[in-house]
């Protein structure tokens, strides 16, 4: 039953008005709501008229705002009355526009403004929050999963993409030595990110390679293709077969705690890393495709809030042209120079074996091999394709959403 | 424009030419004929790390494959000669390592303020140009679409126009299916995203996107739930209604946003600073997704410049994670943003064989909405491109185009 509880039902909670805050402050017009045994929300009006989920303003079949109300919005808009059902858990408003709107308090939680609830909605449910490991971690943070599990189990295919998303990096076992394993764990997940190399490709030494990585040379640490604006978010790498001389031994190192060491230790380098703009490239042509990438951007790149958002590195495909003063261009070298000595210290090794399948975030971890030789009879051969994080975050999202 | 001036400059830097140390670590080369005299300085740690030899540089792959494990920044060059004929310059080392530079190449990668800035908006990126509503028709730039498809300097002029001014409408295409594919791969290949490569915009009861109804589509970007947005739309019109409605709606937001700046400041700071949750919660082919990104409407690069605006009323998530103090003062911010975008909206309507084609990073687009019959039901293509792609391209073609014909 409706009932309209005055103590419950108090009409609206105004901040105290503050003397020298600007006029839109001191109308700041909140919405409390108080239910028996938990905490009071607080919710601003405009936000609930704008969230009204009735008929008119809001599309079930496609869980989406109309936009009606925006052709002429009324950022004015108030409450005229305000009530709660208490048994059937329900927020009644009457709108000075003549609407009148009803949302569940079940609703109404998952949307609280409160700090706490905001900070576990997005580092739980948006994107987990990444722990970063340093070269002596990486045996603890290691995970390995089995490759069959993956495509038949859920509850498996949540816990790689959690680990990927939190550490970077987990090993998958037990794959066939098929060609089509990264295109199927791929489909698992969403689908495949096509580059200007194809969807899969193939890494394995070839004469007059037109990519570094086809040599059988020393790779040194690098993240893949950072001449991309749209840089590729998981690198995927099958091993086919592995090489029986001593070389093509995996390298990795979390990029983020590289980062974080020189942020501590070294923060004039880290300011520098962070603020010079490197023109990365990759020129060339794979079949038909003739391409000329550039993408200007800093090796270190954090976002608004000064988090890590990618990082850039590559001794090859870091363009000859470096578009900054003449006088950025010594200490840029110097900051780099300390970070590529911090990322060989903070490296870890492993080799992996056939039907194996490395995945990493290649926004965050740098990676490489030794070199190798191959004979007539061993010839290093790796599958590699790539996932993009919009894809992955939200196949995790899904997954989480049906174990709840 | 910067490779035709490179190329000029190719044949006449030959006859003079002089370097020496400077500083004990820069490397100072004076080519010394006469209209392009100026001299120019190189860092001596860059130098080295882009000698050209083959122990350094990967010629196959264009690669940098300088042993950086070994690499010390302290490298100092020990003495330098240069040799007019050859057009080249020399450099010995510290680390006994010896290099040669030839002057184009040093030209090319001067660090000469003007030269750096014409390499990056003439051949990076083109720098964009900025246009309101009433100069739509000024702007806006036609394309046959067999002469894009048959003819590099069509093709050429047509990725200039969208890089530069965000439109272009190409006309005279098939109204077969494929034409949206066709053109994405003469550029290079389709950006799939959750709903697939290609994709049909027609009134489907039911639908699981706003798109996909008849009713009137308030101007909007494509897909601001991902952090990588697609970046060009495609949009091949097979049938048009013949109803009043369906027509195109077109804003060009930079101009929007250099108007909030300009006129109302403090509008601008806040849909530059405050996160906005946007989001796509369904399904498609029986795949479900839940995609989620959290950007301001207005986003800028560490310069300042427009890197990309996001704006969706029905991709706008009702969770809105923010401080509650911040939302009062957002919502008045963007009820403005939203209204000098719908007035400054310059509506047309396509016709069937026209394949339109917008920046979704720059501009909104929309339409109004449309009744079908039976006999006569709107049905447009899609497909998106990515600007790495097109980039890419365009650099490729302004490499491969003959030089102009020489005017003196």
């Amino acid at each position: 039953m409706f009932q309209a509880d005055p103590q419950l039902s108090r009409a609206l909670a105004r901040l105290q008005p503050k003397a020298k805050l600007d006029l839109q402050q001191d109308q700041l017009r909140l919405v409390l709501v108080e239910s028996p045994g938990q905490p009071d929300m607080q919710f601003p009006d405009i936000w609930l008229r704008d969230n009204c989920r009735c008929g008119e303003c809001y599309l079930p079949q496609t869980l989406s705002r109309l936009p009606q109300l925006w052709n002429n919005l009324d950022t004015s808009v108030r409450v005229q009355q305000q009530s709660v059902d208490v048994e059937q858990q329900l927020l009644y408003i009457q709108w000075s526009d003549g609407h009148a709107s009803q949302y569940p308090f079940a609703w109404l939680r998952e949307r609280d403004f409160a700090l706490a609830h905001r900070t576990r909605y997005l580092s739980d449910f948006y994107r987990p929050a990444p722990q970063h490991w340093s070269g002596l971690e990486f045996g603890h943070i290691r995970r390995e999963f089995q490759y069959q599990e993956l495509l038949a189990s859920d509850e498996q295919l949540q816990q790689w993409l959690h680990q990927l998303a939190v550490y970077g990096v987990a090993l998958v076992r037990q794959a066939p030595l098929e060609f089509d394993v990264l295109r199927r764990l791929c489909n698992r997940v969403g689908f495949m990110r096509r580059t200007t190399y194809g969807d899969e490709f193939s890494v394995r030494a070839q004469p007059g390679a037109s990519n570094y990585a086809y040599l059988a040379a020393p790779l040194p640490l690098h993240t893949d293709m950072p001449y991309f604006e749209y840089k590729p978010g998981v690198t995927l790498l099958h091993t086919l077969e592995q090489s029986d001389s001593p070389g093509g031994v995996n390298l990795l190192t979390d990029a983020y705690h590289v980062a974080d060491l020189m942020r501590e230790r070294h923060p004039a380098q880290f300011r520098v890393l962070c603020q010079t703009p490197v023109d990365w490239a990759d020129i060339g042509r794979d079949g038909d495709l003739e391409f000329h990438n550039i993408w200007r951007a800093p090796v270190i790149n954090l976002d608004a809030e000064g988090r890590y958002v990618r990082i850039n590195h590559s001794i090859p495909q870091r363009d000859s042209h470096f578009s900054v003063p003449l006088e950025q261009v010594r200490p840029w070298y110097e900051a780099m120079a300390l970070f590529v000595r911090l990322a060989n210290e903070q490296a870890c090794s492993f080799k992996t074996t056939p039907g194996d399948v490395l995945t990493f975030n290649n926004l965050r971890l740098v990676h490489g091999r030794t070199g190798y030789d191959d004979t007539d009879h061993n010839v290093r051969h790796l599958v590699g394709a790539f996932l993009d994080w919009d894809i992955v975050y939200s196949r995790l999202r899904v997954l989480r959403n049906a174990t709840r | 424009m910067w490779l035709q001036r490179v190329g000029r400059s190719l044949g006449q830097g030959r006859r003079h030419l002089s370097a020496k140390i400077v500083k004990g670590t820069s490397i100072e080369v004076q080519p010394e004929d006469g209209e392009s005299a100026a001299t120019m300085t190189f860092p001596g740690v860059w130098l080295r790390d882009n000698c050209r030899c083959a122990v350094c540089f990967h010629g196959s792959s264009k690669s940098r494959r300088l042993d950086w494990d070994a690499f010390d920044t302290r490298v100092r060059p020990l003495s330098v000669r240069s040799d007019k004929a050859a057009g080249q310059v020399h450099v010995s080392w510290s680390d006994a390592h010896e290099s040669s530079y030839t002057l184009a190449w040093l030209r090319q990668r001067s660090f000469d303020t003007q030269r750096q800035r014409s390499y990056l908006e003439d051949f990076y990126r083109p720098s964009t140009r900025h246009w309101a509503g009433a100069e739509f028709e000024q702007i806006a730039q036609h394309f046959d679409y067999e002469q894009v498809m048959a003819e590099d300097a069509s093709l050429k002029q047509w990725l200039q126009a969208l890089a530069v001014y965000g439109v272009a409408l190409l006309r005279g295409a098939p109204l077969d299916e494929g034409v949206v594919r066709r053109l994405a791969e003469r550029v290079g290949f389709i950006r799939r995203t959750t709903y697939g490569e290609e994709f049909i915009v027609q009134a489907k009861p039911g639908a699981q996107n706003f798109a996909y109804l008849s009713l009137p589509l308030p101007l909007h970007t494509d897909l601001p739930y991902y952090e990588y947005k697609p970046s060009v739309n495609i949009l091949h019109c097979v049938v048009q209604t013949k109803s009043r409605g369906g027509s195109n709606l077109l804003v060009d937001a930079f101009h929007i946003a250099d108007r909030l700046r300009s006129q109302h400041p403090e509008d601008f700071e806040r849909l530059c600073r405050i996160p906005v949750d946007w989001n796509d919660i369904g399904s498609e082919d029986g795949r479900e997704f839940h995609n989620i990104w959290r950007a301001p409407v207005i986003c800028l690069d560490a310069e300042g410049k427009y890197a990309r605006i996001n704006h969706s009323v029905p991709q706008r998530d009702s969770h809105f994670s923010v401080p509650l103090e911040e939302v009062e003062p957002w919502y008045e911010s963007y009820a403005r943003f939203v209204r000098l975008a719908r007035d400054d909206a310059h509506a047309f309507k396509t016709r069937p064989g026209d394949v339109l084609t917008f920046n979704n990073i720059r501009l909104l687009h929309g339409r109004t909405g449309y009744d079908d019959t039976e006999q006569n039901s709107r049905y447009i293509v899609g497909a998106y491109l990515d600007w790495d792609i097109i980039y890419s391209r365009l650099r490729v073609l302004k490499k491969h185009a003959p030089p102009p014909a020489n005017k003196s």
